[in-house]
């Protein structure tokens, strides 16, 4: 029997597997501007989709030069050899999502050694020069779920969050913001914090073990709408507490990202607020800020017309990004990412 | 078949070397939370680990038979979504066809026993390490949920998929009784039947069983199939408890799948361990994430104490087993 070639396509597929470099193209654009290399940080997420399918967009409405996009499937190490590979290409500046904030300082150190400006989206790298880092606050994400949660009970009961992956800055940063926040203004409320490292299994178990052991739970916080949202709406259904806000058994819900499904759900009375992550706005400023790097301008801290903030950082710039809470009153506004697409 | 007629022995007893640390979890945790011994709660356990007990099933099966699958864990993922995706619409993620709601289940089950079938026919035929194979397609099946769904989750399913998982049959969650059937007939298939008894015969020395005429590649066909099909399963069952398929569903299980197998007494090398003891395996992974939920460790640390119960459950089982593991 000839092993050879079922050994050599089983490896070649391995390696095309694992390399996981995405060649989606990106949009032709003119205007003889400098290359913009791009590298996505996952593929896997609803709210990282929608962030790569604005990106070509908004590039065509810049007029950036934007190079096919690589994707880093969540691993630093590929980031690292991606923006290699970006850079011996010629992109003159670098739009990454770094989701490993400590990890990355080296590269960026190379990229400063290069010339090469680097705008990060969604993270903060804890060292390394950057121009600009485009985000929303996730703190303000946790503070404004607990806010609306603390008003919703009167200032007691029992709440239950359900946190992403503890490795992760921004699921932390909602964390400690939630918990902060409830301690300070709403003593009276107990907080159960579960550890679900994004998955939909872990939160379904966790918030089900939780709620059988706490019947009397009355609010949840879900630090990602793409993987707690169905999970929650099923054990809610199943335990029968899937009611209208009216009804004394409903538990009052908040969710975090800002998809379509969730704005459905509030339609439907299910859930009641969600804060809406903006993924148009993200793509839109990071090919923005990429864009002006090229040209040489700079940025001073302060309002921008966007009705953001910028803020002065030791390693650089930080556009804070608005990321309003939605809820019955709001969710059919036009303006929100959630209704732009399908 | 020269297997020698099964009876009941002392030795089985052996199978059962968890049960001791079951029932010491049973007083600890009602120690540590009244709501632990609650039947509400115990209800709950068994529906939480219905899905990954499939996975269980199939691997101890497969380990038994000495051999691997590592791509059980992407077969629960992609099986239903791959399923689903012939049927919904296109506006809800899918494929567009409009093949009736009905079939999602029958194929869900077809594609996760093509998997497997394509599994076997990779290990079997051209005699490939089964561990590197499974690897590959743990990778490559996964990537079959992901490219076709773009990294969405998909949201609108049709309600026939949902059903399994999230109905009750006389005051139970049906996912349970589909799990204790299963083991039931696992059982008693590796204990009295002639196909059962051979994955012990091809698992302890796969070239004496075939001098004793046992249609070895036949047999090991059939078990990467069914351990295919039951991933599908369990990826059903869990579609219906979670209400969506999401990129990640499945993720990561191969690892636990492992470990309740081990510990439950089944060989990696092949040719010994039972499937009651596998299930015993399941219920100690079950019980103790139920107990560190309950009382909530903090979730910076729950992998460390998680880890480590496993260890010392493998110790006890060693202990109360009185034989070395491999």
């Amino acid at each position: 029997m000839k092993l050879g070639p079922a050994v050599a396509v089983a490896a070649l597929l391995t390696i095309i597997t694992a390399c996981g470099s995405d060649t989606s193209t990106g949009a032709e654009a003119g205007g003889g501007g400098a290359k913009v290399g791009i590298d996505h940080p996952r593929a896997d997420s609803d709210f990282w989709n929608s962030y790569i399918k604005y990106v070509p967009q908004m590039a065509g409405e810049l007029k950036v030069d934007l190079m096919p996009a690589t994707n880093s499937q969540n691993d630093v190490t590929k980031l690292v050899s991606n923006v290699q590979a970006l850079t011996g290409q010629g992109a003159k500046v670098i739009v990454m999502a770094p989701q490993d904030t400590g990890a990355v300082a080296t590269t960026l150190q190379q990229l400063e050694n290069k010339k090469i400006p680097v705008v990060t989206v969604d993270t903060r790298p804890d060292k390394g020069k950057v121009y600009m880092v485009v985000r929303a606050d996730n703190r303000a994400y946790g503070t404004k779920a607990c806010e609306f949660l603390g008003e919703k009970l009167g200032g007691k009961g029992k709440v239950v969050q359900l946190q992403g992956a503890l490795s992760s800055i921004n699921g932390r940063d909602r964390s400690e913001a939630f918990l902060e926040c409830m301690k300070s203004k709403f003593p009276g409320i107990t907080v159960f914090s579960e550890p679900t490292e994004w998955e939909g299994s872990k939160a379904a178990s966790m918030l089900q073990t939780r709620l059988e052991q706490n019947p009397d739970i009355k609010g949840i916080y879900m630090h990602a709408g793409g993987v707690h949202l169905a999970p929650t709406l099923q054990v809610l259904k199943q335990k029968g507490l899937l009611v209208p806000p009216t009804d004394p058994k409903h538990v009052f819900v908040v969710s975090n990202d800002g998809i379509p499904q969730e704005f459905e759900a509030i339609r439907k009375g299910e859930i009641d607020a969600t804060v809406s992550q903006p993924a148009d706005l993200y793509a839109k400023y990071a090919l923005f800020y990429a864009k002006a790097a090229a040209e040489g301008k700079t940025f001073q801290p302060g309002p921008t017309d966007h009705d953001s903030t910028i803020i002065q950082l030791p390693n650089g710039m930080e556009d804070q990004l608005p990321a309003p809470l939605v809820t019955k009153d709001n969710v059919d506004d036009k303006a929100l990412w959630g209704n732009q697409v399908n | 078949m020269t297997a020698p007629a099964p009876r009941l022995r002392l030795a089985r007893f052996r199978d059962l070397t968890l049960v001791p640390v079951i029932l010491l979890l049973l007083v600890v945790g009602a120690f540590l939370d009244p709501t632990f011994l609650t039947a509400g709660n115990l209800t709950n356990v068994l529906q939480q680990q219905a899905a990954i007990s499939l996975l269980v099933l199939a691997e101890a099966m497969i380990l038994i038979a000495g051999k691997f699958d590592l791509s059980l864990e992407s077969t629960v993922g992609t099986a239903p979504a791959i399923a689903v995706m012939l049927i919904i619409p296109v506006s809800a993620g899918g494929f567009g066809l409009g093949l009736p709601g009905v079939l999602v289940i029958p194929l869900a089950l077809l594609i996760g026993a093509a998997i497997g079938a394509f599994n076997g026919f990779l290990i079997i035929r051209f005699q490939l390490s089964a561990f590197i194979v499974t690897l590959a397609m743990l990778i490559i099946v996964h990537g079959f949920l992901q490219g076709p769904t773009e990294g969405k989750t998909l949201f609108q399913l049709p309600d026939s998929i949902l059903y399994l998982g999230s109905a009750m049959w006389l005051g139970l969650p049906a996912a349970i009784w589909i799990a204790g059937a299963l083991f039931a007939a696992g059982m008693f298939g590796l204990g009295y039947l002639r196909a059962g008894r051979s994955l012990y015969a091809i698992g302890g020395n796969s070239d004496a069983a075939r001098a004793a005429g046992i249609r070895v590649d036949r047999v090991l066909y059939g078990v990467f199939i069914l351990g295919g099909t039951l991933a599908a399963l369990a990826g059903i069952l869990e579609t219906g408890r979670l209400g969506a398929i999401g990129n990640s569903m499945g993720v990561g299980w191969i690892f636990m799948v492992f470990a309740a197998a081990v510990i439950g007494g089944v060989s990696m090398d092949g040719g010994k361990g039972t499937i009651l003891g596998a299930l015993t395996g399941v219920l100690v992974i079950g019980l103790v994430q139920n107990i560190l939920t309950l009382i909530g460790v903090s979730g910076f640390w729950q992998p460390v104490i998680y880890g480590g119960i496993i260890l010392i459950a493998l110790m006890i089982s060693r202990i109360a087993g009185g034989k070395a593991q491999d």
